[in-house]
């Protein structure tokens, strides 16, 4: 199997600090999620990812959006771009880079769950007849994406991952696995369209985007429950996997 | 019952050295070892792009050497994937009666639509359709060989009348049989007469059930070729030694190697929600049908139930209990990425010959 082979301190340089995995469940009903997928080019794939990751192949850009209406820290949206891969033989997306609206929530996301965001400006956007995602950060769009021609599904036919961020924790520099339950209410599919990607504004200038694969969109209620694994970057899941707490 | 052996052409990294030739050499003599000991059949897949996984892309070509080596043993595709993009179904009549010529009338016809977004976004094959296109493949190709000419109006293809030639050696056809993975592709077969192959084992429970209700609707079955095929074949891993810690010493890491490989495959599923493909990924071989708990990245699967990797004592009472079942043939993987060296992957074969396939072959004589 293809192993990252990038340090994971080199890749996330500013992964957020977790003092302790004890909260409570938080509850975010009625979420907007939109996903996008790109297949990236492959060929020096391994330095996307740490050793503790196997990219899949082709590897795939996710960008994942949520608006949430209410939440313990006010509404908030939120643009996510994760890269697919295996934990183990888990299918997983390790988080490449984050903004979110809302400071607040921003802070208790990475201080809880280590999904570090910056601030920004998002627009995730659903419409009758199409979707769209737009990202700002200092005044300059980092990811504009649109969905066209929506074509009902069933809840069921969505699957959504669980991810995989890094954060430093009292054992260390881990990956902690973000794995929110969702109860989907609405889905349907998109033509996936790229209007603008920034892969240095993303944090990852080698990431490239370069084949549509999908796009969907979902109304769900969901839990962000305390987190309860992590794993060593260093070393592959079945040596490094921890249970946390 | 019936034993096969199935071969996925996995490869490990690194490429370079003569790995690949050397993978394609040891499954040649492993074949021709299993002819002179008396299994049944030898299936490959056609599988493209699955790095490591499977670097069976020209089944057609490995098993027409196959056949060319051997005598007896039968030649299964397991299976041509029945989706326009990859192969045009003349093409698939055309090489497979062909292949049929060349082994004498040996051929087993497997027929598939591909599991994975690797394969399947390769060629632009669109996952909505290829349950579509493969059900117009199996019903037309039996005409292909069966009719002296032949014309379709279809959805995937059409063709003013031709003969579609050279025609299969046996009569009408050879048997025809559908790639099991998701669960209720067993009934798709069942309704158009065609064999169960299983290429994602399911546990005893799984497959009783499974088994149960292919037989009830096979009785009423709408063939789509000139014959009907109820044979049920499931897949399964051998590795056999006189000293059970020392098959498990091997066998199991091949098994677990095997497994990852298949759960680092990006299913199509995983990739592009769609109806038209019910699981997330295949069933890993033994794996109840459940959803597997998307928990701890560490946890390994450990041994399970049904495989073929043990004493020959074990083995017996293993595929007794398949046989139980009503499982008409099982068919082998033999190795995993190399994992086992080639003496001993020949030895296995040859002890579970002697002293497992006696069990079954007196009794049905």
């Amino acid at each position: 199997m293809l192993s990252g082979a990038t340090p994971l301190e080199t890749l996330v340089p500013d992964a957020p600090e977790i003092r302790a995995f004890d909260i409570e469940p938080v509850a975010l009903p009625d979420v907007e999620i939109l996903q996008w997928s790109f297949e990236v080019a492959a060929g020096e794939v391994t330095e996307l990812y740490p050793p503790a990751l196997h990219p899949t192949l082709p590897p795939m850009a996710m960008i994942v959006a949520w608006s949430a209406p209410d939440s313990p820290w006010g509404a908030f949206e939120l643009a996510q771009v994760r890269l697919s891969c295996r934990s183990g033989a888990r299918p997983r997306g390790f988080l490449v880079g984050a903004v979110i609206d809302n400071a607040a929530a921003g802070g208790a996301l990475a201080e809880h769950w280590g999904l570090r965001a910056r601030v920004g400006r998002v627009a995730v956007e659903r419409y009758y007849d199409a979707a769209r995602v737009e990202v700002a950060l200092d005044g300059d769009t980092i990811l504009a994406v649109r969905g066209d021609d929506p074509d009902p599904l069933q809840p069921n036919d969505i699957q959504l991952f669980a991810a995989m961020h890094a954060a430093r924790t009292p054992a260390g520099l881990r990956l902690v696995q973000f794995d929110p339950t969702w109860e989907l209410t609405r889905a349907e599919r998109y033509a996936p369209v790229l209007e603008a990607f920034d892969a240095d504004g993303w944090g990852q200038p080698r990431l490239e985007p370069n084949y549509p694969v999908v796009a969907f969109g979902a109304r769900a209620n969901g839990t962000l429950p305390r987190l309860r694994f992590a794993t060593r970057p260093d070393v592959n899941a079945f040596e490094g996997a921890e249970t946390l707490g | 019952m019936k034993f096969g052996i199935f071969y996925e052409l996995s490869v490990p990294r690194p490429f370079g050295g003569g790995i690949e030739k050397t993978v394609y050499d040891n499954a040649l003599e492993q074949i021709r070892v299993a002819d002179e000991v008396g299994f049944d059949t030898v299936w490959a897949v056609e599988h493209h792009f699955l790095e490591e996984y499977s670097h069976c892309s020209a089944p057609e070509l490995f098993l027409t050497a196959a056949a060319m080596c051997t005598s007896r043993i039968r030649v299964g595709h397991g299976a041509v994937v029945c989706v326009p993009e990859m192969n045009h179904p003349v093409r698939v009549a055309e090489r497979a009666a062909v292949l049929d010529i060349l082994s004498g009338g040996r051929l087993e016809f497997g027929t598939a639509r591909s599991s994975t977004w690797t394969e399947l976004a390769g060629f632009e094959a669109d996952p909505d359709t290829t349950k579509k296109t493969w059900d117009e493949f199996v019903r037309t190709i039996p005409g292909m060989w069966m009719e002296e000419r032949f014309s379709h109006d279809g959805v995937c293809f059409s063709m003013p009348e031709r003969a579609v030639l050279p025609k299969p050696v046996q009569d009408p056809h050879p048997p025809m049989w559908v790639t099991v993975t998701s669960p209720g592709t067993e009934l798709d077969a069942a309704e158009r007469g065609l064999g169960s192959l299983g290429v994602a084992t399911a546990s005893f429970e799984e497959q009783e059930r499974r088994l149960t209700e292919y037989r009830r609707r096979i009785r009423n079955c709408d063939p789509v070729g000139g014959a009907v095929n109820d044979q049920v074949a499931t897949l399964n891993f051998l590795y056999c030694d006189p000293d059970i810690d020392e098959a498990a010493r091997l066998g199991v890491p091949m098994l677990g190697a095997f497994n990852v490989a298949n759960a680092h495959l990006l299913f199509t599923r995983e990739a592009y929600p769609t109806r038209a493909y019910g699981l997330l990924a295949n069933l890993a071989p033994g794996r109840r049908g459940r959803r597997a708990k998307e928990d701890n990245p560490g946890a390994r699967a450990g041994i399970p139930e049904g495989m073929a990797i043990g004493d020959p004592h074990h083995l017996v009472r293993v595929m007794k209990e398949w046989e139980s079942l009503g499982v008409d043939q099982v068919n082998f993987l033999l190795n995993a990425m190399e994992m086992i060296p080639q003496e001993q992957v020949l030895a296995s074969l040859r002890l579970f010959a002697a002293e497992v396939m006696p069990q079954f072959r007196r009794e049905a004589a």
